[in-house]
């Protein structure tokens, strides 16, 4: 049993009281010790797909419609809001795109930390002063002891997100959960940040969940690849197999975008077209209307999984002429 | 968009605000046609029906001289349209033109909105006494009082709006195609804050009819003869025991209508650019 | 913080000086002569003489405007025309019921405009939401002297529970019971104003709701009263801590007509006196006490935002 099995998940948005889809039917894993990664342009669904393992739907127009997230063995769609509150931030963390944004203005950063410390454990305001200051010192905050006083503007964008880490890991979670973490923040700051959630992870053997738009991002950190468009996982593997045989057009598309200095770029430099808008509906492939090989077969058929390598699961009608 | 569209898209599935809107254009038929509706003159003194209760053929009812107090209130209207409409003009054109001009020209806008600064110093109920004080009691003068208290707060949003606009590239545009001063404040700037100044409007409008009806009760409004709401509650009020209908009547008439036009520019608010929204606070 | 007060202060001193030059003026632009104005009808031709000599008439404006500013910081306001002792003596005989009238409206705007507010703020979209914004926009449209009167109506005249009008000292017989006497005038002037609070509270916390943080706090697994009371009220609480300020400063002279309603014996009811008995230098005493009231409480307000957002302390 993996820690975090996630199946058949369709999401919904409602738009003026019509449930317009957003996920429609993702299944993935996730382990101790190992690292996911989510990949596909901004409204594919993987935002919307990490709010809901978290838990963080409530009151929004979004609603889970069918599927089965569980966590240790769990289903969480069944448990209270209560039950799912004593695992919100305690087992189970999260880290959000945007830092500058993220923490709360008027209180000191240590506050904020010991804050989420005390909601999850039984632990004197001493104790969980002093723990947050180690947190601050793990995740290489200068002067923790310092600094644990400061509030959050002062500081840097690359710092707020280590205490957002900080926070995350305080009550040491066995999951976290990353969306778009170094998006907001320079490259230099991305890179640093990215190789202390890794350093982190070795410690503790936290599995984490990275969203991200950013290819490079996910291939750099993760075991596991599941590449997400409208909706649903198009290709997925281990980050071996699958960066070895890109299989789904989209996928290279998505590499491809990335501008690499020696290489002579076979194939299209951006991904042509436009991401379809919410309640459009298409036939088939979704992606046929942008893809560059899509045929009468792609429109007319939806496409199921092709296996190429292992468990490398593509979902392209013709997956082994474009892995080949 | 043009003023006259905006009003529609404005109400645009709000019930209430709509029912407000109707509402005032009632208060404006009222006005414009009370000489022919009112069955008697609003000063006509008719001594031995005082104090009549609301019936037939005194639907509201008589006051203490026996004057109908419906055909009063529909004068009255008369009086809350020209009140609101005076006060909104001098305070939106004098206001409005100390604020895009100190925003526009930095050098005079420093001077003239500490000016501002100053003036807001004193609570707008006080400034309206104050100045009040110095002038003899008039309708003229009731405008001119309100009119200017609220040219303060004017001055103060319109300066901000300005500001935001003169960065924008379209001015940019029109400074480099040579265009006058007067052509860039006028042509270019103004238009784009007509519909945060039809907001401002209406909550000018509003408290403008509050502020007319406090100076009528304390006696240094209208003057006495005149038949506004706030006079007819500021004479009637020592009836209040034995003819509670003599304030009924214009004290809900005043309700409706400010709270018809916080309605409207509540609503007309969420309809304009998302930009000025915090500028404008109305109730 | 102190450099920051200092700043403040600094910043006060001119539009402190330019708003006292305006109540300065006001006695001159009062059409007739200021020594016959300030002395009142009956004043004898040698009593106008005396106060020309005195108050420097034959001197330029500005240098009487400094005379009169040195009496103002020594305490000398004037003496009133109409009950011929010094303005301050008069203005201090209103200080009391002001002053508790004004305190006590206050406790029943925050009483009254957080907890609405913050359940408006927390019910956003549903029946009770669209009730309570809907009613506190209704009850800041209603003239505060028509809800007065029709508050002694009900609980004086009617059922007999309050007093209608009048307000003896504290220090007098009766006591803090004597405090009964300002409870519809308080709840009278604190209607519109916790209105507007409501509104406000309302307001500002959908505004934080939207931001970040608060997701952030979510996801600590707080519980939602939490979230709402300690991130989203608690961030909101600095633009409404802001207006509470702003309220206590108008509300001295926004008593003006409660005041006159409730033949209350405070500042704001001497004010309208003063102005129908032509009492001009009671009226320009009791100006510039409001004025630089209004002023010192707005700067105590800024250096109260400051200490509730840590952001502006810095800056």
């Amino acid at each position: 049993m993996a820690l975090l099995e996630v199946e058949n998940l369709h999401i919904a948005v409602s738009v003026g009281g019509v449930l317009q889809p957003v996920v429609r039917g993702i299944s993935f894993t996730v382990d101790d010790n190992e690292t996911l990664g989510i990949v596909g342009e901004s409204g594919c669904g993987k935002s919307m797909t990490s709010l809901a393992i978290m838990g963080l739907l409530e009151g929004t127009p979004v609603r889970i419609t069918d599927g089965s997230i569980r966590y240790d063995g769990t289903e969480l769609l069944q448990l209270s809001s209560k039950q799912r509150r004593a695992i919100m931030g305690n087992r189970m963390a999260m880290i959000f795109q945007e830092p500058m944004t993220s923490l709360n203005p008027v209180y000191r950063i240590g506050d904020q930390i010991i804050e989420s410390l005390r909601q999850h454990k039984s632990i004197s305001k001493k104790a969980a002063r002093a723990r947050a200051i180690e947190l601050l010192d793990l995740v290489r905050i200068p002067n923790p002891s310092e600094r644990v006083d400061s509030f959050p503007h002062q500081m840097s964008g690359g710092q707020r997100q280590r205490v957002m880490i900080a926070m995350a890991l305080s009550c040491d979670p066995k999951l976290l959960i990353a969306d778009e973490p170094t998006t907001a923040l320079d490259v230099t700051v991305q890179k640093e940040v990215l190789e202390l959630m890794s350093d982190l992870q070795e410690r503790t053997g936290t599995a984490i969940i990275i969203i991200s738009h950013d290819l490079g991002v996910i291939a750099e950190t993760c075991d596991k690849v599941s590449v997400m468009y409208r909706g649903k996982i198009v290709e997925a593997g281990t980050t071996e197999n699958l960066f070895e045989r890109l299989a789904h057009p989209y996928t290279r598309g998505l590499l491809n975008s990335i501008p690499v200095v020696d290489h002579d770029v076979e194939w299209l430099e951006a991904i042509p077209g436009r991401v379809p808008t919410l309640g459009e509906e298409l036939s088939g492939c979704a992606f046929h209307p942008r893809c560059p090989i899509a045929t009468g077969l792609c429109i007319a058929k939806t496409p199921g999984d092709t296996y190429i390598a292992g468990n490398h699961a593509v979902k392209c009608h013709y997956a082994d002429q474009v892995a080949s | 968009m043009s003023v006259l569209k905006l009003m529609p898209s404005a109400l645009a599935g709000r019930k209430l605000a709509t029912i407000g809107f109707l509402w005032l254009v009632l208060v404006l038929l009222a006005a414009v046609f009370a000489g022919v509706i009112a069955p008697f003159d609003p000063l006509e003194l008719d001594p031995v029906n005082r104090l009549a209760e609301p019936g037939w053929p005194h639907l509201f009812g008589t006051d203490h001289f026996g004057r109908d107090t419906f055909s009063r209130a529909l004068y009255g209207a008369r009086m809350t349209v020209i009140i609101g409409v005076g006060s909104v003009v001098v305070a939106l054109l004098s206001g409005g033109l100390i604020g895009m001009l100190s925003a526009y020209f930095t050098k005079l806008g420093h001077f003239l909105m500490r000016g501002v600064d100053v003036l807001m110093a004193f609570p707008a109920l006080l400034m309206a006494l104050v100045l009040i004080t110095l002038l003899e009691r008039s309708v003229a003068n009731t405008i001119i009082v309100i009119g200017i208290v609220y040219a303060t707060t004017t001055a103060r949003i319109l300066y901000g709006m300005t500001l935001k606009l003169k960065n924008e590239v379209f001015v940019d545009a029109a400074v480099c195609s040579g265009a006058s001063h007067r052509s860039i404040l006028f042509r270019h700037i103004l238009p784009n804050l007509i519909s945060p100044l039809l907001v401002q409007a209406s909550f000018i409008f509003a408290f403008a009819q509050l502020q007319a009806a406090a100076l009528d009760f304390l006696g240094l409004g209208l003057p006495p003869e005149v038949p506004s709401w706030g006079n007819m509650l500021s004479e009637e009020r020592i009836y209040l025991t034995r003819a509670p209908w003599l304030l009924l009547y214009p004290g809900l008439l005043i309700i409706l209508s400010v709270f018809s036009m916080n309605l409207v520019g509540d609503a007309l608010r969420d309809n304009i650019d998302p930009r000025f929204k915090d500028d404008i606070s109305g109730v | 913080m102190l450099a920051y007060t200092a700043k403040r202060l600094l910043t006060l001193i001119p539009t402190l000086l330019a708003a006292s030059a305006l109540v300065f003026l006001f006695v001159h632009l009062i059409p007739g002569d200021p020594a016959s104005i300030l002395l009142g009808d009956t004043a004898t031709a040698e009593e106008v003489a005396q106060l020309t000599r005195e108050m420097g008439l034959d001197q330029p404006l500005w240098v009487q405007y400094f005379v009169w500013l040195g009496n103002v910081l020594q305490g000398d306001l004037g003496t009133s025309v109409f009950f011929k002792t010094p303005v301050l003596s008069v203005i201090a005989a209103g200080a009391e019921t002001s002053i508790l009238l004004a305190c006590m409206t206050m406790v029943w705007i925050v009483l009254i405009g957080v907890p609405i507010g913050v359940l408006s703020a927390t019910m956003h979209g549903k029946w009770v939401d669209q009730v309570t914004s809907g009613g506190a926009m209704l009850a800041a449209s209603i003239p505060t002297f028509w809800l007065g009167l029709y508050l002694i109506f009900i609980f004086s005249v009617g059922l007999g529970w309050f007093p209608s009008s009048g307000f003896p000292s504290l220090s007098d017989d009766g006591g803090l019971a004597n405090l009964r006497y300002l409870v519809l005038p308080s709840l009278t002037l604190a209607a519109p104003n916790a209105a507007l609070i409501i509104r406000l509270v309302r307001a500002s916390m959908l505004d934080v709701a939207r931001e970040d943080h608060v997701r952030t706090a979510r996801a600590k697994g707080l519980h939602p009263a939490n979230v709402a009371i300690k991130h989203v009220f608690r961030n909101a609480l600095i633009a409404v801590a802001a207006a509470f300020g702003f309220t206590f400063a108008a509300l001295i002279s926004e008593a003006v007509v409660t005041e006159t309603v409730f033949s209350l014996p405070g500042i704001g009811r001497l004010v309208v006196q003063s102005i129908l008995r032509r009492d001009y230098p009671v009226i320009q005493g009791v100006i510039l006490v409001i004025v630089v009231l209004y002023m010192v409480i707005n700067l105590l307000v800024d250096l109260a935002y400051a200490r509730l957002d840590p952001r502006v302390s810095l800056k």
